[in-house]
Formats: C-alpha cells, structure tokens, sequence
C-alpha cells in the first residue's frame, strides 16, 4: 500500500492545500484576531466580552441548552435504541430508515415545520385551547422550550445511529447471562449494556452537544432574537454590529469547546480499554 | 424419583404457527445429571431459556424445590445458566466476571475474594484471574463461564452446549471435567447437547427430543440399546433403520423372526452379517476406518451400512454380495 510514498504525497497534495489555503489560514487569522486589539496581543477582546450581561447570558444558555438537549437525547436515545436492536429485521429496517429519513431533510425546511406546529394558531395550541387545557394559546416559539424542540429533533437521530450499531456490537447473551446472575433490569443496564455501549454514546454525545453549540438555523428561527445563542449571537454582531472582535472571541469559544469536549469524551471512551 | 425440578404441560412458542415446545412434562430429582438430547431446532435449548426464566410459557409451570417458579423472573429463580456463547463481559477482569453474581448479592468484598478464588482454584485458573476475557483461549473462557456460574451455588445449573466451540481434545478434557465438577459439587444439572456421545457420557438420564416433544426418555442404557422410535435410533448410531408394514420388512423377504406389533426394526452396521445369508446386495461404496471396512450396500430394502474386519478380504466396488439381517444385534422399534 505504501509502495510508492511519493504518489501517495503527490495524491494528497491537491486536498491538503485546498485545506490549508481556505480553512487552515483563514480560521489562525481569525483566532489571532480574537486576540488583538490594535497593534497589541491582549485578553481586552475576552474580558469586553464577558463583561457584558447579555453576552454571559447567551454563553451560559448556550451551554445549558446543549447540556440538557444532550442528556435528553441520551435518555430516549437509548429507549428507542434498545427497541430497534430487540424488533425483528423487517421492522428494524423500517424503523431506522425513519430516524434516518429527517437527516435528509434540509434543517431550514424541517426548522420552518416547527413554526408551523408550535404558533400561535399552530396544531399544539389549537390542540390543548379545543380540549381545554389552557384557555388562551401558550407562548411556545421563540423560547428556550421552542429551540430545545428544534435542537432534539434535528439531532436526536446522530445519538440513536451510533447507540443503534454499538448494541448491536455488544457480545450475544451477556444480557440474558446478567439476568441470570442476579441482575435487576436497572443494574443490566448500568453495569452491562452502559459500559458496552460507551463508545456509542461518547461519539453520539459529541455530535449532539457540538452539533447543538453550533446549531445556527434552529435557534435562529425559533430562538429569534429573544433566545439567542452563541451562534445566532455570532451572527448578530458581525452583520448588524460589524463587531468582529466580540465574533472572534464567539468563534474561538466555539473551537474551543469543540475540541475539549471532543478529548475529554475520547478519554472517557478509552476508559474501559485500559489505554 | 423426586421431583426437584419439575415441568408440568410447558408449551413455549416463538409466535410461530406451531409452538417450539408442546406440552412437554418432565421431572428430575436433586443431584442428578439430566440431558436434553437432540438435533437443532427441536426446542431444547428453548426449554433450558424458559427453565432459567428468560422466556415466559404460554402455558405449564416450572416447579424447582416445591416452589413455583413459573411468573418468577429470572433475576430470582435461583437458576445457573453456562450459554454456548459463554457470554463473558468483555469489560470485566476474569475475577470480577466471576465476582459479578456475588457483588449483585452484596456479599462481602473479603467473602466475595474467598470464594471467587476457590472457584477459580477448582477450575485451574486461579493464575489468570487479572486477565480480560478476550485474552483466554477458548477452553478457558469456557471454565470462567462455568466458574461465574457455580460461584453463586445456584439450586440448579444449565449448560447450554457448553463444549460445541471447543476443538475435539478440549472437548474430552472438559467433559471429564464437568463431570468430575458435578460429583464433587453435587450439582443438579441440565445439560443441553446434539452429541449423543457427550450425552451418553455425561448423563444420568437422558431426554431425547424432537420437534418440542420428548421422544424418549430413560437412562443412557436404556436410550443406547433399547431406542423406540426410528428417530431416536437414528441418533442413537443405528444406521440401519427400517419401518415395518404388519411385521414385514418392504422389499425383502420378511425377517426370520417374531416382529410383534413393533413399527420399525433397526441395526447397527457390526450386526449385518456380510458374506452369507438370504438377501443380496451390491457393493457402491468402501471405507477404511481403521480396525474396520464399512461398506455401503445398495438392496432392495434401501442402502444398508455393514462392517467387516480389515483383516478379512476386502469386497470389489459393484460387486453382488450376499448378507443377512439376523435376529441378534436387531432392535425393535415400537414407533416410526
């Protein structure tokens, strides 16, 4: 495979320099921005920024909401992959090509369905409004329950997909041989399906907690400019303020916790390989 | 016969059209060694889940030590279950895969140590205990699956083809092993197997099933050499079964001797006399097996299966032959 070293470089040339050029570049001078003011490397841009009420409130928002829309879909995530890895093949087919089909789906579109389902006069309020459960329809779209909805549905499919494959990975019977052994469901769980199935729900994990930090449509549309997050905040201060000293520090924040979050599940998942 | 664990009309069903188990009634006393013999498929195994309560009967009940265990899950049944798979947790060290049942139970860390190591001790592997499942060799995950499972000193232990995935040495040192075990330990078990071999060796009784029924039950005497069905010959080594239509075998004259109201006739290939007798057939196919020549014969009945001596002469492919079917080495079958 290695046999000629030279092709091999000269095959990633194009790709890498593509890489470098309009991503590696652009994001270092970006980062170095968030770090300047003027002529001077300084932390000013950082302590301007959390100096700020709303912006400490956008972080730490931001921070929950990804928090609890990760925890969530972890919960359910588990439920209904349990439940596709015990169905029968033909339903099981059937079952994942649904969690699959909303990927498919642009956000915007999918985003825009919400409005629809949680407005004023959408099919929520006029549900709860005709059987009498409230008397005037609920303030549901552009609050944090709204984007929280938004966020679960548009990522709820990447902690089932990796849950769905690592169950399946999991060696046959060690359930049943659990059982038998004296384990209660909730120790079954805890002791044998959650330590085999770490893998699944680190990978799922991070894709649920970066992906909801990074959301932009979701919270913009059902957020609004009332729930805002880091990234919609993003947006505001660079296209309304021109601010782009308050954008860097968000996009490094952004990278940041990208990555951390990223090792720090990694290390979690190599726990049980002893490495 | 006492009846420790007694199963009473237990029908299992997967949801198919017919059930994996129907109305199956067995019972075994305390201390004995019971196996489950049959091709796959014919609800054995099925039997063995619903006994250790991971599948639920659609009717019957399960009785163990004068306690209905039926709606008992299976976490509480007392019940010792060794898989095929062996399933050992991969995350585990082999003590604490062994240790699993015991810390479950909250026995104390010093008691769990004791008894985790007197089993690894008895098993031979007390020297691995710190290592991790994958890095066994079969055979050894085999012993920790069996270890894991005694240590908890269940009322009644099931083997479910525990030796299948051994090679054929492994598989005798294991055996001797599970007996020497079930004597020392004085263990009631249920041994799944489809090898007659490992059945008849092992067992104190032997069940033979088929098709969720049980086809014959008795000791390994008695299933050996007195078989009633054609089936259960059939597993048992007879190669040479034959349904009888009012006492008479289709295609050669009748048998020389009294057949009674019996609906098949079998023999082993040692009994068939070859060489002389009333009957002829043609030689289509030899082989060397050591002390003995097994030849395949084509007659009028059906192929028959014959062994000679090596030291004899040897029969030419496609050569006539004559032989007999005699009355010693015949066994009778009372059902087909």
């Amino acid at each position: 495979m290695f046999a000629n070293r030279r092709l091999g470089i000269l095959l990633l040339a194009p790709a890498t320099l593509f890489v470098l050029v309009g991503f590696i570049i652009p994001v270092l001078i970006l980062l170095a921005g968030a770090f300047r003011s003027g002529d001077t490397w300084t932390l000013t841009n950082y302590i301007d920024f959390f100096g700020q009420p709303l912006n400490r409130e956008v972080f730490v928002r931001t921070f929950r909401l990804g928090l609890i829309v990760t925890a969530v879909s972890a919960v359910i995530g588990y439920g209904v992959a349990m439940a596709v890895v015990e169905a029968g093949p033909k339903s099981k087919g059937r079952l994942v090509a649904m969690l699959v089909l909303p990927l498919m789906i642009s956000p915007v579109a999918r985003t825009y369905a919400w409005l629809v389902i949680l407005g004023r006069t959408g099919f929520v309020n006029v549900a709860l409004t005709s059987i009498g459960l409230t008397d005037a329809p609920l303030r549901i779209l552009f609050t944090e329950t709204a984007v929280f909805i938004g966020l679960i549905q548009l990522f709820f499919p990447l902690m089932v997909l990796p849950l769905i494959s690592s169950l399946e990975n999991m060696p046959r019977d060690v359930v049943p041989a659990a059982r038998v052994l004296g384990a209660s469901w909730f120790s079954v769980f805890f002791k044998v399906i959650l330590p085999l199935t770490r893998e699944g729900l680190v990978v799922g994990g991070t894709l649920v907690f970066v992906g909801s930090l990074t959301a932009y449509v979701t919270p913009a549309i059902l957020g609004g400019s009332k729930v805002l997050m880091l990234e919609t905040l993003l947006y505001q201060r660079v296209s309304v303020a021109n601010d782009f000293a308050s954008a860097a520090v968000i996009a490094v924040i952004l990278i940041a916790m990208s990555i951390l979050t990223n090792m720090l599940l990694k290390r979690l998942a190599s726990v049980r390989r002893g490495r | 016969m006492s009846d420790f664990l007694k199963l009473d009309k237990l029908t299992l069903s997967y949801g198919g059209p017919t059930p994996a188990v129907e109305n199956l009634d067995f019972s075994m006393g305390k201390s004995e060694l019971v196996a489950l013999l049959g091709p796959s498929g014919c609800g054995k195994t099925t039997t063995m889940r619903a006994v250790a309560g991971l599948m639920k009967p659609v009717s019957g009940t399960i009785t163990l030590d004068e306690r209905d265990i039926t709606r008992v899950s299976a976490n509480k049944r007392g019940v010792g279950l060794v898989f095929q798979s062996y399933a050992l947790f991969p995350h585990l060290s082999v003590f604490e895969n062994v240790a699993f049942g015991l810390r479950l139970a909250r026995v104390p860390g010093a008691e769990i140590k004791r008894r985790v190591d007197a089993v690894l001790a008895s098993v031979g592997l007390s020297h691995l205990a710190a290592r991790q499942p994958r890095e066994l060799s079969g055979g050894q995950q085999q012993r920790v699956a069996l270890a894991r499972s005694i240590v908890v000193e269940p009322k009644l232990l099931l083997l479910d083809e525990p030796l299948s995935n051994l090679d054929a040495r492994l598989r005798l040192e294991m055996r001797s092993e599970l007996a020497r075990l079930q004597d020392e330990l004085g263990i009631t078990m249920v041994y799944v197997t489809h090898d007659q071999a490992e059945a008849l060796a092992l067992a104190d009784r032997i069940i033979v099933m088929r098709e969720g029924r049980i086809e014959q039950a008795g000791t390994p005497e008695d299933i050996y050499e007195r078989p009633v069905s054609i089936f259960v010959a059939n597993f048992m080594g007879f190669e040479n079964c034959f349904e009888l239509t009012d006492g008479k075998l289709k295609g050669i004259a009748a048998p020389s001797f009294e057949t009674g109201s019996a609906a098949g006739v079998a023999w082993r290939p040692h009994a068939v006399v070859l060489g002389q007798g009333p009957h002829t057939g043609t030689v289509i196919g030899a082989s060397y097996l050591g002390p003995v020549v097994e030849y395949l014969l084509s007659t009028p009945l059906g192929d028959i299966k014959a062994e000679a001596p090596a030291s004899a002469p040897r029969h030419a492919m496609g050569q006539a032959i004559a032989f007999d079917l005699p009355q010693a080495g015949a066994v009778l079958l009372a059902r087909p």
